[in-house]
């Protein structure tokens, strides 16, 4: 009797076959449509674009049933052990029509927090300032992260025959960390450190998580969320006491523009072909407009940036005045992106298009 | 090298062949592959430029007669002439803007430049690419200038 397991006594069994030369070579002539595959490298190399072209290019309505990572395009096997992991296996659940290219952008747009911050022009600042850039920074890295949980938490369940989408996903969890990690480093890194949490936050933050599906999650994460996320980092850009914040911030929003750009294409194809699905979509929506206007108004939300505005804790009222136009053209940007994607939004928003402070005020 | 006129195709034509210059910088900062248009309002009319950028290069620059003549996925930087002078000299007087002479700093409040597009996703490759814009209008802190009369 054998000690080894059947599994290995056949393995051993291939062996010797070769050893005597009988090799089985099938693999070479497996997949002839799939062979003689040409490539034309672009100025930059060769992105993913330029290789999914004809054969390759040909992304499924419906992902393979066989469940495997086996690559799309390849030959597989009778009998390859399916993954049992998928659950969303059909396009419109997840495609977008720039997933690639944004993919492809993605990888060469990378920075680090590392080197690519000129950490050495930091310098001492006022103590308002410093605790409001601070306040800012601990918010912001409060919120990233979502962005990186909710692709995470979705990523393997996605057919594998849809990787451009998977692929794109995976960069964004890596932008996320990136920016996690910035303004962390940011908030520790001048003499201050982290100040408040924000409870308003988190209730936008578990509506994403929560979400009840992947295009209802990404509706409320990329367009709605960061949406409003990439208008806070070119404010963050346009109040920054330093080269050091300036930079931070212009690096953030371009990666934060690439994720609602996914999001918008995303939504449309999945309208174009399921719009009885369009009141799913309007109903966490509802949810994510009331969770942001909590947070708009919310003390370490708005006052930092407020003092931050007005040059000092001394004309916070200044500042606030001065910063008053930040919510309306969130909302504005976010009702033109939903048009984009084919969802009327400007009957159902539940929330005020602009925030009157004048007139609460008096 | 003699200066060359604010707004011209000659003056952004110079901007991108500091981008080829700097190649390996832009390089850096990644591809960038979007349009462009730079409108400058005078008194007595406004100037527009297209600029296709394409990989780490630009593609092409060109004047445009009317707005409508712009490819079809472009955004639109409008500002006044003096505007636009005012950034070009903060720029070629510290090397590259200061901290209120950047383009998100100017644009930003949409005063005192604005930008615009036929959609929102075209003014968001804007902020996508931003990072890149800012280094190619850097680069006219190599770029002697002179001003078409205000």
């Amino acid at each position: 009797m054998s000690k080894y397991t059947p599994a290995v006594e056949a393995g051993l069994d291939r062996l010797r076959e070769m050893a005597h030369g009988n090799y089985d070579l099938g693999w070479m002539n497996a997949n002839p449509e799939g062979w003689g595959h040409e490539v034309t490298p672009g100025p930059l190399g060769v992105r993913l674009c330029d290789v999914e072209t004809g054969y390759y290019g040909r992304v499924p309505e419906h992902g393979s049933e066989h469940g495997s990572m086996a690559p799309r395009g390849c030959a597989v096997p009778p009998g390859t052990t399916a993954l049992g992991m998928y659950t969303l296996n059909e396009m419109a659940e997840v495609w977008a029509e720039n997933a690639g290219l944004l993919y492809d952008e993605a990888v060469v747009r990378q920075w680090n927090s590392v080197t690519d911050v000129p950490w050495d022009k930091l310098a001492p600042l006022p103590d308002d300032i410093e605790r409001a850039v601070c306040q800012m920074c601990t918010g912001l890295t409060e919120v990233e992260f979502v962005a990186g949980d909710m692709p995470a938490k979705w990523l393997c369940r996605i057919n594998h025959d849809f990787h451009e989408v998977k692929l794109f996903l995976a960069t964004q969890i890596m932008d996320e960390a990136r920016h996690l990690d910035v303004f962390r480093k940011r908030a520790l890194a001048n003499g201050g450190g982290l100040l408040m949490a924000s409870p308003c936050q988190e209730k936008l933050l578990s509506a994403i998580l929560e979400a009840p599906d992947y295009t209802t999650a990404s509706a409320l994460m990329h367009i709605f969320g960061e949406g409003f996320v990439l208008t806070l980092f070119r404010q963050g850009e346009f109040l920054a006491p330093s080269e050091v914040e300036k930079a931070i911030f212009r690096l953030c929003m371009q990666d934060e523009a690439r994720h609602v750009a996914y999001g918008v294409k995303h939504l449309k194809f999945f309208l174009e072909r399921h719009p009885d699905r369009a009141e799913q979509v309007h109903a966490i929506l509802d949810l994510g407009e009331q969770a942001i206007f909590g947070l708009t108004l919310e003390p370490q939300t708005s006052e930092p940036r407020a003092i931050l505005a007005g040059g000092g804790l001394a004309n916070i009222e200044l500042g606030m005045a001065r910063m008053a136009f930040i919510y309306a053209k969130q909302v504005r940007e976010y009702l033109r992106r939903l048009q984009i994607a084919g969802l009327d939004r400007e009957d159902r928003l539940t929330i005020p298009k602009e925030i009157p402070f004048d007139r609460v005020a008096a | 090298m003699g200066r060359k006129l604010f707004p011209s195709t000659e003056w952004f034509e110079a901007l991108a062949q500091r981008m080829e210059h700097d190649r390996d910088a832009y390089r850096d900062l990644g591809s960038i592959d979007c349009t462009m248009v730079v409108r400058v309002d005078a008194p007595e009319r406004s100037h527009l430029y297209e600029i296709v950028f394409a990989g780490v290069a630009v593609r092409s620059v060109r004047r445009l007669a009317r707005i409508e003549d712009a490819a079809p996925g472009h955004f639109v930087l409008s500002a006044s002439l003096e505007t636009w002078r005012e950034m070009i000299e903060n720029i070629r007087a510290h090397g590259g803007p200061d901290l209120t002479h950047t383009l998100n700093y100017l644009t930003f409040p949409d005063y005192p430049m604005h930008v615009d597009g036929p959609d929102q996703l075209q003014v968001d490759a804007f902020y996508r690419y931003n990072q890149s814009l800012q280094r190619f209008f850097a680069g006219a802190a190599g770029v002697a200038t002179a001003y078409a009369r205000a």
